[in-house]
């Protein structure tokens, strides 16, 4: 098992360097600077001055190397578009929003997921399990800046219930929240019913229940268990795609978060920032999967690579 | 009893604390871009943080009716040979912190921008024609040789390279920049609320970077014109989208919002007095490469010319988001001739025979022609694409000839007119500052379009040094008589916005102006400082 997660973490480092160097050579590989964005450019003696206060005026591979000898010491830079400020203190500034709103609506939205997955297996073919196919359809299939609409709508403008955007009173945290759910609510709700229904209909139930189990612990003591695997596989991805912020639910709810530095930093090549930004989302994909495998073991020896124990 | 008596006095408590706060005005507005740099307008205007300009003072601004109204300056003078010009500032003026606003930081504000790559420099040498300026941008000079002079603490003069008699409109856009704190720290006091100071209007509370949104409150320290009538103000460009923007507004969170084409109907319906129209001040026209062929004929860019019906255009597929335009210059904007517009019409007619004229009687042996533009957003995003396709089917009605469209990123369309790569294209433009000079000067010596007119250029030359101003516009009058006459451009619509307000939101900046127009936040000066809430 020891040996299992140390060869993981030995991947991980390589895949992190090896998205860091392609990462790096896309950015400075399409056309234009971080200086070169307006219509009226500034001119060229300008232009030089400003590219050797940024370093930009090095080889390509002397910038990669001391940026990186840079983010070893976790000091990923100066934003361009923030220069008051390092790209770590942007970052854990503008993230606390993201996190919060994306990271409730995961945590809200995967439980309740789970559950409508499994009332849906355990009802199958009745109402239970067409509505919930119904819900989880359309949890995928609306764009999130439909749903935003709709809530803004429904509950701030029709019923004057709750504010329809902004920040940081957390009464206005609750619709974008709800918002965030409906994925994880639809994902969840999917996976589960299959996953269950998957197992339910294996052998080893029918001896199960054969031998008499009550079906409570038929369900969550082995079906759960045994149906947990994909449920783990989507989680922590899941949990970073949302927990970093949306584009469209940030604008639409007016929140002050990361995903609109996830533009702007490729808008206006702010090289730093964008690379700072890969980085934290490649570094967190590796540890996600590696939990994940982590977790996969654990809930199942025989998934154990090498089969060494 | 004795709990009932705590509760009614804690409550009586939390109101009175409450109250002051209660008794505050704060305007919650659409503003600008979500991405800003720097607090400061001198030091970038396409990146500023969000109403980094209500912070300072200008020299002179614009009221609603685009009038030039002094500001920072009490009044201003003209040299007899009109190259100097003399401004001398109001006294007393302050900055946030105490210190006292001088000649010299308006001088400091454009020898920095002059050096430091400053991304609307190119405005001083187009516009400001500042003596020195473009061998200081360029480098070759040192920033002291600039004709720029703070002669004593309220007295600035400026030197130009040929008369200006427009210069006063040209410092709307000059801010002072405060010398003493970017001596102390350099670019960085624009980058935190604690180290920006401001000498206009407002005072800054606080600044999300991320979105770009600002809290102003009504300055303490200044005692320039046009104090505002509120006490906070809120600007947050995540507004700005009409999508975002109505819905928030619908709700009570905002006091005003954009609306795009689809949100007009039901807007107008549900607050017909809350409508307002704004003039943008932006021409659409279409432009050709004059060299090449169909349109190296005068005769077929005149049959295009006539084969435009702009009205219908503007009442249909636009919606009245945009109104017709027969002239480069939009109504209201200095300079604007009916008589230049009256000769914009529809008269299929005469377009035919011109055609005929160029050997293409009903389009017989025309080329097949693709006319560009350019794919953005904004308001433009909402007109060109729908006014294209308009053109395509009226050229075919009318001319009988195919028009191919095509729809090309900004740099990529940029580089096609520049380079000539295309013969048709559809140009917006939008100003930069109030006088015919800047339209004018697109087709100025080649310009923007490789249009090396003599006639044109030795009108617009004279125009723009003309200190009468009735000659000077009929001089501009005459050059654009003569982009009629050799079909240089079609004007085609000249967009406008529309916006709803809310009507607890008062006074003259509300109000539309004598051509129907309310700027709103265009005039931001103005705007902000003349609008209070019920």
């Amino acid at each position: 098992m020891l040996a299992h997660i140390i060869r993981r973490i030995l991947s991980v480092a390589f895949t992190f360097i090896v998205v860091s160097v392609i990462i790096f050579m896309m950015m400075h590989s399409v056309p234009g600077g971080p200086f070169d964005a307006n219509d009226m450019p500034v001119s060229e003696a300008v232009r030089a001055k400003m590219m050797a206060q940024w370093g930009l005026d090095q080889p390509l591979h002397v910038q990669y190397f001391q940026y990186m000898w840079g983010v070893l010491h976790l000091d990923f830079g100066v934003p361009f578009q923030s220069p008051g400020e390092t790209v770590v203190e942007l970052i854990s500034r503008a993230w606390v929003p993201s996190l919060i709103l994306g990271g409730s609506g995961v945590l809200i939205g995967a439980p309740l997921g789970i559950l409508l997955g499994m009332a849906a297996a355990l009802h199958r073919n009745t109402w239970i399990d067409y509505l919930a196919s119904t819900v989880a359809t359309l949890g995928l299939t609306i764009p999130v800046f439909v749903t935003s609409m709709l809530l803004i709508l429904i509950f701030a403008v029709w019923l004057n219930w709750l504010p329809a955007s902004g920040w940081p009173q957390p009464n206005r945290w609750i619709l974008p929240i709800i918002c965030y759910a409906t994925i994880p609510l639809a994902t969840y709700a999917r996976y589960t019913r299959s996953a269950m229904l998957d197992t339910l209909n294996r052998p080893f139930v029918t001896v199960l229940r054969a031998k008499g189990l009550s079906e409570n612990r038929i369900i969550f003591q082995h079906v759960m268990r045994n149906s947990a695997i994909p449920l783990v596989t989507v989680f922590l991805p899941m949990f970073i795609g949302t927990a970093t912020g949306s584009i469209f639910v940030e604008a639409m709810f007016r929140v002050p978060g990361l995903g609109a530095y996830f533009v702007s930093s490729i808008e206006v090549r702010d090289y730093t920032l964008q690379m700072a930004l890969m980085l934290m989302i490649t570094f967190m994909y590796c540890v996600a999967y590696l939990l994940s495998d982590i977790i996969y073991a654990l809930l199942n020896p025989r998934i154990r690579v090498g089969g060494a124990e | 009893m004795n709990l009932m008596l705590k509760i009614a006095g804690a409550l009586t408590v939390a109101t009175a604390m409450t109250a002051p706060s209660l008794a505050q005005t704060t305007i919650v507005a659409p503003s600008g871009s979500t991405a800003g740099t720097y607090m400061d307008y001198m030091k970038t205007v396409y990146d500023r943080g969000t109403g980094s300009e209500l912070l300072q003072i200008p020299i002179a601004t614009f009221d609603k009716e685009f009038e030039l109204t002094p500001m920072a300056a009490e009044s201003w003078s003209q040299s007899e040979d009109g190259l100097t010009w003399t401004f001398k500032l109001r006294s007393g003026l302050v900055w946030s912190d105490g210190e006292p606003l001088t000649a010299e930081d308006f001088v400091f504000a454009l020898q920095r921008a002059a050096t430091s790559g400053y991304d609307f420099a190119w405005y001083w040498d187009f516009a400001g024609g500042i003596k020195g300026w473009k061998e200081v941008t360029e480098g070759t000079a040192e920033a002291s040789t600039l004709g720029l002079k703070a002669v004593d603490d309220l007295t600035i003069e400026v030197t130009t390279v040929a008369p200006k008699p427009y210069f006063p409109s040209v410092t709307s856009l000059w801010y002072p920049v405060p010398k003493h704190k970017v001596d102390e720290l350099g670019d960085d006091w624009a980058l935190d609320v604690a180290s920006i100071v401001s000498s206009g209007p407002f005072e800054i509370e606080s600044w999300e970077k991320s979105n770009n949104s600002v809290v102003f409150t009504k300055s303490d320290t200044y005692t320039g014109p046009w104090s505002p009538m509120i006490d906070r103000l809120e600007l947050d460009p995540t507004l700005n989208a009409p999508e975002v923007g109505l819905p928030a507004f619908l709700a009570g969170d905002s006091d005003y919002s954009f609306l795009n084409t689809g949100q007009v109907p039901v807007a107008t319906q549900r607050f017909p007095d809350g409508i307002r129209q704004n003039a943008v001040f932006a021409t659409s026209y279409i432009s050709y490469d004059l060299d090449a062929a169909p349109f190296n004929d005068v005769n077929v860019r005149r049959a295009f010319y006539y084969a435009v019906d702009r009205a219908e255009l503007t009442s249909t597929v636009l919606k009245d988001i945009a109104i017709p335009a027969g002239s480069i210059l939009p109504p209201g904007y200095p300079g604007y001739n009916p008589d230049v517009v009256a000769q914009a019409t529809f008269d299929p007619e005469k377009a035919k025979q011109f055609l005929a004229d160029a050997g293409f009687a009903n389009g017989e042996g025309f080329p097949d022609v693709e006319i560009w533009y350019r794919e953005e957003g904004g308001y433009n995003g909402a007109i060109i694409p729908a006014m294209a396709q308009y053109l395509q089917a009226e050229f075919k009605e009318v001319l009988g000839i195919t028009l191919n469209i095509r729809a090309l990123p900004g740099p990529e369309w940029m580089d096609g007119l520049r380079g000539k790569k295309n013969n048709i294209f559809i140009a917006p433009y939008e100003y930069d500052y109030l006088d015919p000079s800047n339209f004018y000067g697109i087709f100025y010596n080649g310009g923007r379009h490789g249009y090396f007119i003599p006639e044109y250029d030795e009108l617009v030359a004279k125009a723009d040094s003309e200190s009468d101003w009735d000659t000077r516009y009929q001089l501009y009058a005459d050059a654009e008589q003569v982009m009629i006459d050799q079909g240089l451009i079609i004007p085609l619509v000249h967009p406008i916005t529309i916006a709803v307000v809310s009507d607890q939101v008062t006074g003259d900046g509300v109000q539309p102006n004598s051509l129907g127009f309310t700027q709103l936040d265009r005039l931001g000066h103005y705007f902000f400082t003349h609008i209070t809430k019920q």
